[in-house]
């Protein structure tokens, strides 16, 4: 589930670079975000050029499987075209690049990062799945994901008026945790030691 | 990405502490599928480790725990050994518990503050929590006591795909996979170059992890394969942007598309409408058929008895059934000519029906009770809810429950909702009905605001359908019990429980319906047919039918006569192209596939669609949670296939799988294509034979 924008007119024009273009659009986070009528726009302009050998719409093409099934009656028209133009997250593009292996299959959105959302079904709140909550000092305000800086010691010292000073729009983390704690009656928490971040738990997993 | 590169640094510094780390949690990454499938366990949490909770339990008592299901892992119902583990060390500590709860998808703020409330004992004082980030966090948002995490997120960097297969992702926003072949050099190359190899791999392993393929060297090969070394050779040098996306700009994202989606009612989705093939296309009326064949059951309830014989001359607006029960509804002759037989006969959703078949003479002549009744201001409601009853007046929009039994509601009703949503995508018969036929519709609708004594009549048009919302408006301005209303697109809107939750703010209690909370729903041909059989005596014998879908060659909207056979109309419609095609009467998401069309057009067809075959196979569901995120009566759908495939259907019963209106949101977003509807379908079947 990750947020996808089309690429630039000009990057995808380069891609295509006036060649015979195959499109799968994925719609599996549809719900979340895809750009549908962009897609639809270059769709068209690709058709009445002349260029479109065919386009399906379909979901979920990080499922091998099932994108497997539903390209299947559409390999003629893959075969007929230079380039497969895949509009969906980076995910969905390599699993078409790897399945069709001897075309030159080309990404057509860009991936933005959701950090503290991965895999889930967008909600309200941010988990950097830091691998040490620190949940239980903070109460209940992750300071990872509330504080710009993802201090886990307390404020910058650099907020206004309740502000971050790298946001103005955003309230400082530290000043709702500080809030939160008051209410709870248990500031105490505040004199607890030195948090030290263990930044090595943070990767590899999934390499 | 900062924390990518210290952690890099850092892990060169420290492979012992990491190797650790990373036997812990491969441990829960473990593959949950033999060797080959591709399935991982991406459960996002573990327990602390016992020294960190004794200390964090130190100090405090009277608990309460609630533990979150775990999410994106297969699916199963039997309980997570979390909760257990952590009971263990608590009872150890000799800690008194308030309580312990288990909740699925314990991040679903919505659904969590529901099943909060209540579940928290007096006398607690601590809140633990085992879950990931999200579910504690939304947990210490809602509980009003101190919440404290039992467990720690672990991190998946990447693995964004719903399917949980080894592709990985790193959102760089950047996309390099066009000039690397569709391998990604962020995530498969252990130090993310992106210029090319680092020159440290041997024999084609990666110097930092020697089970590792070299990244470069697979894009360099599948470059080579398909002739493109040159083009890659000349690209420009790459530069990588490592600004930090700013976690308040994905939070605000995320709350707009969550305010968005949330709009007016819980769940509900948003498939592309594909209205344009039909859309701007003026009614028709389909040629007369020379024979009609009109099934005895096209409503709801019991079907009606014939009144006719083999060899009647019959005439435009005959009855030839007769209702047979209360909930039932009188039929109709759509032609004048001679019956032929009465038999079973194909039929879109029953399989099979008796029928009454006519074959017409092509006169259309009208039958002596077709004539116009009093106008509006003289019939009481008693006559008027006798002449829809006698007109055969159905819900047509699919349900076929008898209009004339809705007019009767058993409790006070303050408001008329007028169904012009047409949420479901393709078709476009009510919207071509409310521009061609606004007068009648709104007659219909008085006349229904009459009939029950409501004050006020609702016109529900989606925001998709501008021309007739302008129309609708214009022709209602100077009535004054009569309003439109613009809803925001969203489906299963044209569901009654949904319209009346978006429109009036009411919740149709468990069972109940819309006379519940003071509400009639009535669909917009149904009240056309309202305005017809008071204004012209006409019974309900010919309805609006958009024919459409990519695979039929002339999309139309046709004014059908009941009984028409659904092969001619497509054949009408320049017939279909290719063959791996799927029928439905009805739209895509509620439509029944019709393997055999030779079955007529009933008083509930609002559409013919000829669409593309979708092949897949159903998966093990991995509990991604969108089935619950979607779901418009907020039911869990993925226990109801578990339950299905098991056959426990108290269970369902349990989960309330009687609540469900079966729209297929959360068939439609099924990550692991399950054939949902028609496991609840056989659960609703079971749980109503248990009575």
């Amino acid at each position: 589930m990750l947020i996808t924008q089309l690429k630039a007119k000009e990057t995808i024009a380069s891609l295509i670079d006036g060649k015979k273009v195959f499109v799968i659009n994925c719609h599996g986070c549809k719900e979340v975000h895809f750009p549908e009528k962009e897609a639809v726009e270059l769709q068209k302009e690709l058709e009445a050029a002349g260029k479109l050998t065919g386009a399906i719409t379909t979901d979920y093409i990080c499922n091998p499987d099932n994108m497997k099934l539903r390209l299947e009656k559409h390999m003629s028209e893959i075969e007929a075209a230079d380039v497969v133009l895949v509009l969906s997250c980076g995910v969905g593009v390599q699993t078409i690049a790897e399945y069709l292996e001897e075309k030159k299959v080309c990404a057509a959105c860009d991936t933005y990062p959701m950090p503290g959302f991965q895999g889930v079904t967008p909600l309200e709140y941010n988990c950097d799945q830091c691998g040490e909550c620190y949940l239980n000092l903070t109460g209940g305000i992750c300071p990872i994901t509330a504080c710009s800086k993802s201090l886990v010691n307390g404020q910058c010292g650099g907020s206004k008026n309740g502000k971050c000073e790298v946001d103005s729009n955003m309230e400082c983390g530290w000043e709702r945790i500080y809030r939160r704690l008051k209410q709870l009656g248990r500031l105490d928490v505040l004199k607890c030691p030195t948090q030290i971040r263990n930044y090595a738990t943070d990767e590899e997993v999934s390499k | 990405m900062q924390n990518r590169v210290i952690c890099f640094l850092f892990f060169l510094q420290s492979a012992e502490a990491e190797k650790i780390q990373k036997t812990d949690k491969q441990q829960v990454c473990e593959s949950i599928y033999k060797e080959g499938e591709q399935l991982e366990n991406y459960t996002k949490y573990k327990l602390k480790s016992s020294d960190e909770l004794t200390s964090l339990l130190a100090d405090k008592d009277n608990l309460f725990i609630i533990a979150c299901n775990k999410c994106f892992k297969e699916f199963e119902t039997t309980d997570e050994p979390d909760c257990g583990e952590f009971e263990k060390i608590v009872a150890d500590q000799g800690k008194t518990v308030t309580g312990s709860a288990k909740v699925d998808f314990l991040c679903n703020k919505i659904q969590t503050e529901k099943k909060l409330q209540d579940m928290i004992p007096e006398g607690t004082e601590n809140v633990f929590v085992i879950s990931c980030g999200l579910g504690i966090q939304t947990v210490a948002d809602l509980a009003g006591k101190p919440v404290y995490a039992a467990s720690n997120s672990l991190n998946y960097t990447g693995h964004h795909g719903m399917a949980l297969t080894k592709k990985s992702c790193d959102a760089c926003a950047q996309c390099y996979l066009n000039i690397t072949g569709g391998v990604c050099p962020i995530v498969d190359c252990s130090k993310s170059l992106v210029n090319g190899q680092c020159g440290g791999a041997k024999n084609g392993k990666c110097e930092v992890d020697s089970n590792k393929d070299c990244a470069w060297e697979k894009i360099y090969k599948r470059l080579e394969k398909q002739g493109r070394l040159e083009e890659f050779l000349n690209q420009p040098v790459q530069m990588r942007d490592y600004s930090k996306v700013n976690f308040k700009v994905i939070n605000d994202y995320v709350k707009s598309i969550r305010e968005n989606r949330l709009d007016g009612y819980y769940g509900g989705v948003h498939p592309s409408e594909r209205k344009e093939f039909s859309e701007h296309l003026p009614l028709e009326r389909f040629p007369d058929p020379e024979t009609v064949v009109i099934p005895l059951s096209m409503h709801a309830g019991a079907p009606a008895n014939p009144v006719v014989q083999v060899g009647d001359t019959v005439k435009v607006g005959q009855k030839i059934g007769e209702a047979a029960a209360f909930i039932s509804s009188p039929i109709h002759s759509s032609v004048s000519g001679t019956v032929t037989a009465i038999e079973m006969h194909g039929h879109a959703t029953r399989g099979e029906c008796m029928s009454v078949v006519i074959k017409s003479d092509g006169k259309n002549t009208l039958h002596e009770s077709v004539k116009p009744h009093k106008d509006l201001d003289s019939l009481t409601p008693e006559e008027i809810v006798d002449i829809v009853r006698e007109a055969g007046i159905v819900g047509m929009g699919g349900a076929g429950f008898p209009t004339s039994v809705k007019l009767k509601p058993p409790k006070p009703i303050d408001t008329i909702l007028l169904n012009g949503c047409e949420c479901e995508p393709l078709l476009t018969a009510d919207h071509r009905v409310m521009l061609e036929f606004a007068d009648d519709v709104i007659f219909g609708l008085k006349a229904i605001i009459k009939t029950v004594g409501a004050e006020k009549g609702l016109i529900v048009i989606e925001d998709n359908k501008p021309d007739a919302i302008e129309l609708m408006q214009a022709k209602t301005a100077d009535i004054s019990e009569i309003d439109v209303v613009v809803a925001k697109t969203k489906y299963p809107q044209g569901a009654e429980k949904m319209l009346i939750k978006r429109v009036m703010g009411r919740q149709v209690p468990r069972g109940g319906l819309p006379a519940d909370v003071g509400c009639v729903v009535s669909n917009i041909s149904t009240t056309k047919a309202i305005s017809d059989a008071i204004r012209k005596g006409m019974p309900l014998v010919e309805r609006v039918v958009t024919v459409t879908g990519e695979r039929l060659k002339k999309p139309g909207n046709y004014i059908v006569k009941i009984g028409t056979n659904t092969k001619d109309l497509i054949d009408y419609c320049g017939g279909v192209t290719g063959d791996d095609i799927t029928i439905k009467a009805g739209g895509p998401m509620m439509g029944f596939v019709l393997s055999d069309v030779n079955v007529p057009i009933m008083k509930g067809s609002n559409g013919i669609i000829v669409v593309d075959t979708d092949h897949t196979v159903e998966q093990p569901c991995i509990k991604c949670g969108r089935c619950v995120d979607v779901c418009p009566m907020e039911l869990s759908p993925l226990y109801f296939a578990k339950y299905a495939d098991e056959q426990k259907w108290q269970e369902m019963k349990d989960m309330n799988v009687m609540d469900c209106v079966e729209c297929r949101s959360c068939e439609y977003i099924c990550s692991s294509k399950i054939p949902l509807v028609s496991k609840i379908k056989a659960g609703k079947n079971a749980v109503r034979g248990m009575k």
